[in-house]
């Protein structure tokens, strides 16, 4: 009823997994999926989850395999739209909570989830972001569908006080049955690995990436006779603004030249403001606020100097994009930063005041001698470490091996749970798994699936999309979003 | 030319689909949905009377019954007068409009006519509507000052609601006389 | 491009002759306003042609020539067709009817540039009767068939689309270069200009002979031109009358600032400016222009009529057995009595109420205080007993000026009778505001908080010892004094709600009563096709081989766009705040004026 399996798939993933030099020639050629990406945080929200979605959708829509996006309302945007490529995007009306992330009661996702994967044929559910309750409901739910499952992480999380602890536990309830986990650095696996008690086996890392063509260095637009540091973030604890409210005055107290570009938005913007006026910098600090996705390279090219005070990170997209466009790295030493940059490219500190400043006023001295590489060269460098197109290419390799695996059924599931996530939280999802399969088998008595008009695709094997003449242009740089606005 | 061929609308309840070529350039699509059953009426009408005898019964007081055959009553007028669509029908005329019309099981009929100047164009489109994602048939207006900007959008068939295959054959046919003219 | 005709109801059964209208320009359509008959002479006819486009301002031409063979009358198409010479047209529709067929033919002739008449045919005539394209001949169809010009015959019914007025209604000139109005809207206004060509009925003896919608004899009202005789010296009269008042509100006593500031708080006053304003639409002598200020003064006579007739009716109520006295014997114990309890709430308060314990000294204080405002309020409604009957009679004379004089005199005299609430209300939320603010203010600094007048913003803010120990006494003191007066606060707003609301009920009601549209209502009912929201199509049933028939009719505005569109513009009182700012601003202490009054609107 509810499940699927996969034997003929078995011969298949078999092949593969002799794959070596001489078995390319004999390999099978890997099959299309129909993938579901489901998260609470996409366009129009920018981030780096975001744009991690959204540029790994493209680049496997360019490979030939059909993707769909789910996610939650945002204001008045609902219903369904296609951006770039006939990328459809499902804005379900779901509550938002808090911070952009959907209410979580495991239940009232599940009639128009179902709807979106039984329409769409789906037959990968990939979700993404630990924070994002939509995601773990949808492959809650996905489990009960019998559909393959996989699991981005892109953040690292505590381990000590209460929220924490509570958190992994769901995590491990949400993972214990998830057919394979992807994280952006080793940093980020040990991590996830450790809160999840997951079988390391199925956890792969895949990095992040950077679009080099919209990050591209520009020299002439910094300003001759000063030397500009740059911050972009959010304006949040865990970005460690407050050991930037405590650089900001000792450094611009030794150097006269020094200006400080911060871009970002936040509930701490009230600790820089509070730093400027205390010490009169108001020419010397410029606090732009939110910035536009667009707007950001602008704004790094003007700067010399790229700081991160983040006190906990899986892997910093923003650092690459600064790096990128040419500038000098300076960052705290924390999660999976080390992992991202070569060492000649970034300057690394402890998390504190005097560490951070130590580090600045090295690369201070270098700026100000002039053997700091040059923009262009670090351009070059960075713009082949990591590219989209890598990381789709590893992603479909995640796929391939999913779609050969079963998904378990509902016997062997809440055996599982019961097993492997504790005696009290494994009963509690066990009994919400038994409830969220009776939930289903309503829901197909009540819409059956005979009732729902099979989509018809935009992107996969069956596209019916029609390709722009100039599909050498970036998908990003492309701003047509046709708007069928329902 | 009369078509009718079995459709189904998006709950899976069986409507049908009438074409009239009236000529070459003026169509008629009309979409019948299910009539009144009686059977909903017998439950509702017993589960209600049932509720008031068993007030009845405790109060002692007649007053309830006839609340309940008032409510009953006016109930069942008011539902097959603002509510029940006994079927709608679009009149395509190549070059004057598209009328939209429904007709309830009271017989009142509501019509509205759009003219060729404001219809941009006929379209199928997505859309959540409450547990579900369906496909529904539309009008694009604009307006006459600015023919590229999409003023507001008229779903047509929103009480009937078929399904893909009968808004397709329907779509075609529009589509035919729109390009004409 | 399909050709549109639209084609009146009443010439279906018309003799042969020209038929006379106008080409709408840029939608392929015509409107045929009447047919003249034969015999006729074509000079007159251009004659009649050129001065009824002068008189009326619509370009009308003629526009073919219609031929409906009687028994035992021959065809008469080439003697149709050397008409189109005589008249010179770019096009010259020649339609065709037949006795016991119900459908018509149309062949269209088009002038082109060698000045010959090139003819084309309709899609479904069978018979080719004309050498005019070369061959004729059944090979050749296919390929004629998709040059063939499609008609459709569009028939309306004369008399309503003439008196109808299609929503939105645009006032105004509208450049007709950007904005092209609409065909179906020039369609309307065509019909409608038309008038001066429909004043010729068969009864007259000019050389011309049409039909048309008004040819069995012109359609007129005794009624209606009785009142526009009579409406002359009324009009008169009331702009004497109203100059009179004018002069009297003028004085120069009136505008000293109490005055004027009471006037303005006072309902009636502001009724009565609001009924002087409507006279004064009402007696202008210029007759409306347009259909919005004729809709607009017609509303404005219909419920100022049946407002004085309320009030007579209730005149009528009030001054027969005694209810006069009855209601001013009633009133002064009935104040008693709310006096009483008043005073019984405050001892109440003042004791231990629902088991809460008060501070007793501030208790007492506020207690005495609201006491001895109740025992003068009593006082002074003793003083005012025996002119209370008279009060009475005198205030209801003022319902023959109308029900809703009656009403917001009602209103004013229960704000009058009910000041002391008021008062008490203002008393108790402005300590009760003073209080929330003080404990907010203090929370703050023992969260070492302050608030930046400068930014508008809550920022941090080192305090000296003393300043905190200051702050906590305070703070201490106005926590614990916060019961007592949030009670008070409590009790005393929940009466001044009371009140607001039963005003607020009285001024919906006056508002309801003048600005609802009665006129356009009646008219909506009575007469459904003079307000249209738009057109419906008909599918006439066809005979196979000819044009498309339609049939279009009115479709009559909804009732809730009639009263949306056709509101007299009032000073209307609405709730000013939602249901959330509300909540927020009692819970703080501000003081709520819930009903927001317009100024009045001038158009």
């Amino acid at each position: 009823m509810g499940q699927r399996r996969r034997a003929s798939a078995v011969n298949n993933s078999s092949s593969q997994r002799v794959s070596g030099a001489p078995a390319e020639v004999a390999r099978v050629p890997s099959r299309k999926h129909n993938i579901c990406m489901v998260s609470d945080f996409f366009y129009p929200n920018m981030g780096g989850v975001e744009s991690h979605i959204y540029q790994l959708s493209q680049c496997l829509i360019e490979k030939g395999h059909k993707v769909v996006i789910a996610t939650h309302a945002y204001g008045r945007r609902k219903g369904v739209r296609y951006l770039t490529n006939g990328l459809k995007v499902y804005y379900l009306p779901l509550q938002v909570m808090y911070n952009q992330s959907t209410a979580t009661t495991c239940f009232h996702s599940l009639p128009l989830l179902r709807c979106v994967f039984v329409r769409e044929r789906i037959t990968v559910v990939h979700a993404h972001s630990s924070f994002s309750a939509m995601a773990h409901d949808a492959l809650f739910h996905a489990k009960t569908m019998g559909l393959n499952t996989v699991f981005t992480d892109h953040s690292l999380f505590g381990f000590a006080d209460v929220s924490s602890v509570l958190t992994n536990k769901l995590l491990t309830v949400s993972l214990c049955d998830t057919n394979h986990i992807v994280c952006v650095s080793y940093t980020s696996k040990e991590n996830t690995v450790l809160r999840a008690t997951l079988n390391p086996e199925i956890v792969s890392v895949i990095p992040n990436a950077v679009d080099p063509t919209d990050f591209t260095p520009d020299p002439s637009q910094r300003q001759d006779g000063r030397i500009t540091i740059v911050v972009i973030s959010r304006l949040v604890y865990r970005k460690g603004i407050d050991l930037l409210g405590g650089i900001i005055p000792e450094l611009c107290l030794k150097h006269p030249d020094l200006h400080f570009l911060i871009g970002g938005e936040g509930p701490k913007r009230i600790v820089l403001e509070e730093v400027r006026e205390k010490y009169q910098l108001h020419d010397r600090v410029r606090l732009l606020g939110a910035l536009e996705h667009k707007d950001v390279r602008g704004v790094l090219v003007q700067g010399h100097i790229f700081l991160n005070t983040s006190l906990t990170e899986a892997f910093c997209m923003a650092i690459l994009e600064g790096a990128c466009c040419g500038l000098q790295v300076v960052s705290t030493r924390v999660g999976g930063i080390p992992e991202v940059l070569p060492e000649d490219l970034i300057t690394l500190c402890e998390p504190t005041v005097r560490s951070l400043c130590a580090g600045l006023e090295t690369v201070i001295a270098r700026q100000r001698s002039g053997s700091v590489p040059s923009p262009a060269s670090i351009h070059a460098r960075v713009q082949n470490l990591y590219t989209w197109r890598n990381v789709a290419e590893r992603t479909e390799k995640v796929y391939d091996r999913v779609s050969g695996e079963e998904v378990l059924p509902l016997d062997r599931r809440l055996r599982r749970l019961r097993a492997h996530c504790g005696p009290v939280a494994g009963s509690i999802f066990a009994f919400v798994a038994v409830l969220n399969f009776l939930f289903l088998l309503l829901l197909q008595w009540l819409a059956p699936d005979r009732n729902m008009d099979m989509a018809v695709d935009a992107t996969g094997l069956q596209r019916l999309w029609r390709q722009e003449p100039n599909s050498k242009v970036s998908p990003m740089k492309r701003a047509a979003e046709r708007e069928i606005s329902s | 030319m009369m078509e009718d061929e079995a459709f189904t609308d998006i709950n899976g309840k069986s409507i049908s689909l009438d074409c009239q070529n009236h000529s070459g350039f003026c169509r008629e699509f009309t979409v019948s949905s299910s009539k009144v059953s009686i059977g909903k009426v017998m439950v509702y009408t017993s589960g209600v009377w049932l509720l008031a005898y068993t007030v009845f019964f405790f109060t002692e007081n007649t007053a309830v019954l006839t609340c309940a055959i008032l409510v009953t009553l006016v109930g069942m007028m008011l539902h097959i007068h603002f509510v029940k669509v006994d079927h709608e029908s679009l009149l395509v005329i190549g070059s004057l409009g598209i009328q939209v019309s429904s007709s309830y099981a009271s017989g009142r009929e509501t019509t509205t006519f759009i003219e060729q100047s404001k219809i941009k164009d006929i379209v199928i489109n997505e859309a959540i509507y409450m547990h579900q994602i369906i496909y529904y048939l539309c009008v694009l207006l604009k307006d006459p000052s600015e023919p590229d900007v999409v003023s507001s959008v008229v779903p047509l068939f929103q009480s009937s609601k078929p399904r893909l295959n009968c808004l397709v054959k329907v779509y075609k046919s529009c589509q035919e006389i729109l390009s004409k003219c | 491009m399909v050709l549109k005709v639209f084609f009146p109801q009443c010439c279906n059964r018309a003799d042969s002759g020209l038929m006379v209208g106008r080409w709408i320009s840029g939608h392929d359509s015509a409107v045929v306003l009447a047919v003249i008959h034969y015999p006729f002479i074509p000079g007159q006819v251009k004659q009649y042609i050129q001065q009824m486009q002068a008189q009326s301002g619509v370009e009308l031409s003629v526009l073919g020539s219609w031929s409906l063979p009687k028994e035992g009358q021959e065809g008469m198409e080439s003697f149709l067709r050397d008409l189109s010479t005589i008249f010179p047209q770019e096009r010259w529709l020649q339609i065709n009817r037949e006795i016991g067929k119900t459908g018509f033919t149309c062949q269209i002739l088009d002038r082109d540039q060698n000045g010959r008449a090139v003819q084309r045919e309709s899609k479904k005539k069978t018979e080719k009767a004309d050498k005019a394209n070369g061959e004729a001949g059944g090979d050749k169809e296919e390929e004629e068939e998709e040059e063939e010009e499609k008609v459709i015959f569009v028939h309306y019914e004369q008399r309503k689309v003439m008196q109808s007025q299609l929503h939105p209604v645009e006032n105004g000139v509208s450049d007709p270069k950007t904005d092209p109005p609409s065909e179906l809207r020039q369609v309307f206004q065509t019909v409608a200009r038309s008038q001066p060509l429909f004043f010729l009925d068969r009864y007259d003896d000019g050389p011309l002979k049409s039909t048309h919608w008004q040819t069995e004899g012109r359609e007129a009202s005794i009624i209606v031109e009785l009142l526009k005789q009579a409406s002359v010296p009324l009009c008169l009269l009331i702009g004497w009358l109203l100059s009179i008042w004018t002069w009297i509100c003028g004085i120069r006593l009136f505008s000293l600032y109490p005055l004027r500031f009471l006037s303005s708080k006072l309902s009636t006053c502001v009724q009565l400016s609001y009924r002087t304003e409507h006279m004064r639409t009402l007696s202008s002598m210029k007759p409306a222009v347009g259909h919005t200020q004729f809709m607009r003064k017609a509303n404005i006579l219909v419920s100022f009529l049946v407002d004085v007739a309320l009030g007579m009716l209730l005149i009528w109520w009030l001054y027969r057995d005694n209810h006069i006295t009855m209601l001013a014997n009633t009133l002064v114990p009935a104040a008693d009595h709310v006096a009483k309890e008043l005073e019984q709430l405050l001892q109440w308060l003042m004791g231990a109420p629902a088991g809460l314990k008060m501070n007793r000294a501030l208790d007492q204080v506020l207690g005495r205080f609201f006491l001895y405002h109740i025992h003068l309020w009593i006082s002074y409604i003793h003083l005012m007993s025996p002119f209370i009957e008279g009060i009475l009679w005198y205030g209801g004379l003022s319902a023959c000026l109308g029900l809703t004089f009656a009403l917001s005199l009602l209103s004013d005299m229960v704000a009058l009778l009910t000041f002391h609430i008021y008062c008490f209300y203002v008393y108790g939320a402005r300590l009760y505001c003073l209080k929330i603010y003080g404990l907010s203010s203090l929370w703050r600094l023992f969260r070492g908080k302050k608030w930046n007048v400068l930014r508008q913003r809550v920022d941090s803010c080192s305090y000296d010892v003393d300043q905190l120990f200051i702050g906590t006494l305070l703070f201490t003191i106005l926590l614990f004094l916060l019961p007592t007066t949030a009670l008070y606060y409590l009790v005393f707003t929940l009466l001044r709600l009371v009140v607001v609301l039963f005003q607020g009920v009285l001024h919906l009601s006056v508002d309801f009563i003048n600005s609802f549209p009665l006129f356009a209502m009646g008219l909506r009912v009575c007469r459904s096709y003079r307000l249209a929201e738009g057109v419906k199509f008909r599918v006439l049933c066809e005979e196979p081989g000819t044009a498309l028939h339609l049939l279009m009719e009115i479709n009559p505005l909804k009732c809730s766009t009639v009263v949306q569109t056709y509101r007299t513009p009032t000073y209307s009182c609405y709730p000013k705040d939602s249901w959330a700012a509300l909540v927020k601003k009692l819970f703080v202490g501000e003081l709520i004026y819930p009903w927001r009054h317009k100024t009045t609107k001038t158009d």
